[in-house]
């Protein structure tokens, strides 16, 4: 089931909950402005800048009757704005949100990020905080209904089992939204292609897969599914072996060594692996140092390549490392790539 | 009959004196009651690090009237996005007439939430805790007085009673 995007948004009328009075009536009357064809992506606040607002199709400054040039009539984001905003955001309770500060973001209810930038105070080598904040970007979390059965198929052996799955893909081609649709029917299970349900643990870095703000989930990732929100992947996956006895790991954007010496781990383990990497092509993921490791060993067993060459969620390719064999030779994108509905 | 009618004056003349006395106790009792909560909330932020609307919430069952009025008022109002500092100074006006405190009583703890929810925990730390020295400074003051006056005011409405029935007499 495909919803359209104005339906499925997280509440954008609560936007001046969370931002400065009078940033949040210039946003508000700007979303009435904005065609609703349009998938409204991010907001900018940057000080002593418009108000920018992102969509898929393009850019603006509000508010937007000023896009002629008329300077004077632009509202200015001023210090001020930005600090109240940041009050709002963190229930001013901004010496609670110090560990978020220092990772340079947070996350509403909702699940929309919100990135900081500003002046950082580095101690021994490491971030200890962030102050004077300059920057916000509030990213607008939009939840997915799309069909991925055929997907799912595709990452199951014969036996009905679950493959080591490894997402590729670019920035903003889907692969966080393809992953949390991946967990919620790998947790819930999909008795028509015979997958039953599992337990799924997640580590969740970023808080980007959950969206968790203060314990609440703000997607579905199925009635199997435990998050260790926050926690770095390396001693996440290793904590939920030990103590949650997931069946599938999931998590997003491996990286160094470490991460890569917990996936060897898990798959020792005999617990199934399903995460994303950040690259272009298989190519590409080839030559990276660590990741090659578990391409040649056959750790993984598919890799899935996305794009946005159809919009994002286009699949380039989903391939069978056993057999080196592409199960998907044609180019072809998932259904939500053409309502635009989905990041 | 007249005895009745002069002890009715003397009864309805003390428990008067009583009342107020009672009402002159309640401004100590209301200030201690602020100091425990204060210390509470500077264990949450300190220690817990709770933020503010959680750390009310926990406060709030925790004391007694007007303050867990106050506190749910407060928790409320930051859920719904008002800067603790704003809803610290509106939900004190819309308190003030069901507690007991004077003007200078409430100076200080309006002092209390100036810079609330803008620092890191050391500053909120250093603030609460000079919040409470204040606070314990007051209350000192005002329970020795509140002893006396309400010793008096008990006397007071006896012997007013007395008088009365006196008069009458």
């Amino acid at each position: 089931m495909i919803k359209t995007a104005s339906s499925i948004y997280l509440p954008l009328q609560d936007i001046s909950r969370w931002v400065a009075d009078p940033i949040g009536k210039i946003v508000q009357e700007a979303f009435k402005n904005i065609s609703s064809k349009e998938i409204i992506e991010e907001i900018r606040l940057r000080v002593n800048q418009p108000i920018a607002v992102r969509t898929d199709k393009k850019d603006y400054f509000l508010p937007i009757k000023t896009l002629a040039g008329n300077k004077e009539q632009t509202y200015i984001v001023t210090k001020e704005d930005l600090v109240t905003s940041l009050e709002k955001m963190t229930f001013s309770s901004i010496y609670a949100a110090e560990e978020k500060l220092r990772q340079g973001f947070l996350t509403l209810p909702g699940g929309h990020r919100v990135g900081l930038a500003g002046e950082t105070v580095v101690e021994f080598g490491r971030i200890k905080t962030l102050k004077n904040i300059s920057a916000l970007n509030i990213r607008l979390a939009r939840q997915c209904e799309v069909e991925v059965s055929g997907l799912l198929v595709s990452l199951m052996n014969k036996n009905k089992n679950f493959c080591h799955t490894l997402l590729v893909s670019p920035p903003r081609a889907g692969k966080t939204t393809i992953l949390r649709l991946l967990i919620r029917h790998l947790s819930n299970g999909l008795p028509q292609i015979g997958l039953e349900g599992q337990v799924v643990g997640v580590v969740d870095e970023r808080s980007e897969i959950a969206g968790m703000c203060q314990g609440i989930p703000a997607f579905d990732l199925g009635c199997r599914t435990d998050v260790l929100d926050c926690c770095p992947k390396a001693l996440g996956i290793n904590m939920l072996i030990r103590t949650m006895s997931p069946a599938v790991v999931a998590v997003d954007e491996l990286g160094g060594a470490e991460d890569i010496a917990a996936v060897k781990d898990a798959i020792r383990c005999g617990v199934k692996v399903l995460a994303t990497v950040h690259a272009d092509s298989l190519e590409e993921l080839k030559k990276r140092e660590h990741i090659k490791e578990l391409l040649t060993n056959n750790a993984f067993e598919r890799v899935v390549v996305l794009s946005r060459a159809y919009g994002p969620g286009t699949i380039e390719g989903i391939y069978d490392l056993n057999s080196g064999i592409n199960l998907r030779p044609i180019k072809k994108e998932l259904p939500f790539a053409k309502s635009n509905s989905c990041c | 009959m007249l005895i009745v009618g002069y002890l009715v004056v003397i009864l309805g003349c003390g428990f008067l004196g009583l009342f107020k006395a009672a009402q002159i106790k309640k401004r100590p009792k209301e200030i201690r009651e602020m100091i425990n909560a204060l210390s509470l909330l500077d264990t949450e932020i300190f220690w817990g690090v709770t933020p503010l609307p959680e750390a009310f919430a926990i406060i709030k069952d925790r004391v007694d009237s007007p303050w867990k009025e106050f506190f749910g008022r407060l928790e409320e109002k930051i859920n719904k996005g008002e800067s603790a500092s704003k809803a610290w100074i509106t939900s004190i006006a819309e308190e003030q007439k069901n507690a007991s405190l004077h003007a200078e009583d409430w100076k200080i703890i309006e002092s209390i939430g100036k810079s609330l929810g803008r620092a890191d925990k050391n500053e909120e730390h250093k603030h609460l805790e000079l919040g409470q020295k204040h606070l314990t400074t007051l209350y000192e003051k005002t329970r020795n007085q509140a002893d006396l006056k309400a010793k008096m005011w008990s006397y007071l409405g006896f012997l007013a009673g007395s008088a009365i029935a006196i008069v009458i007499m």
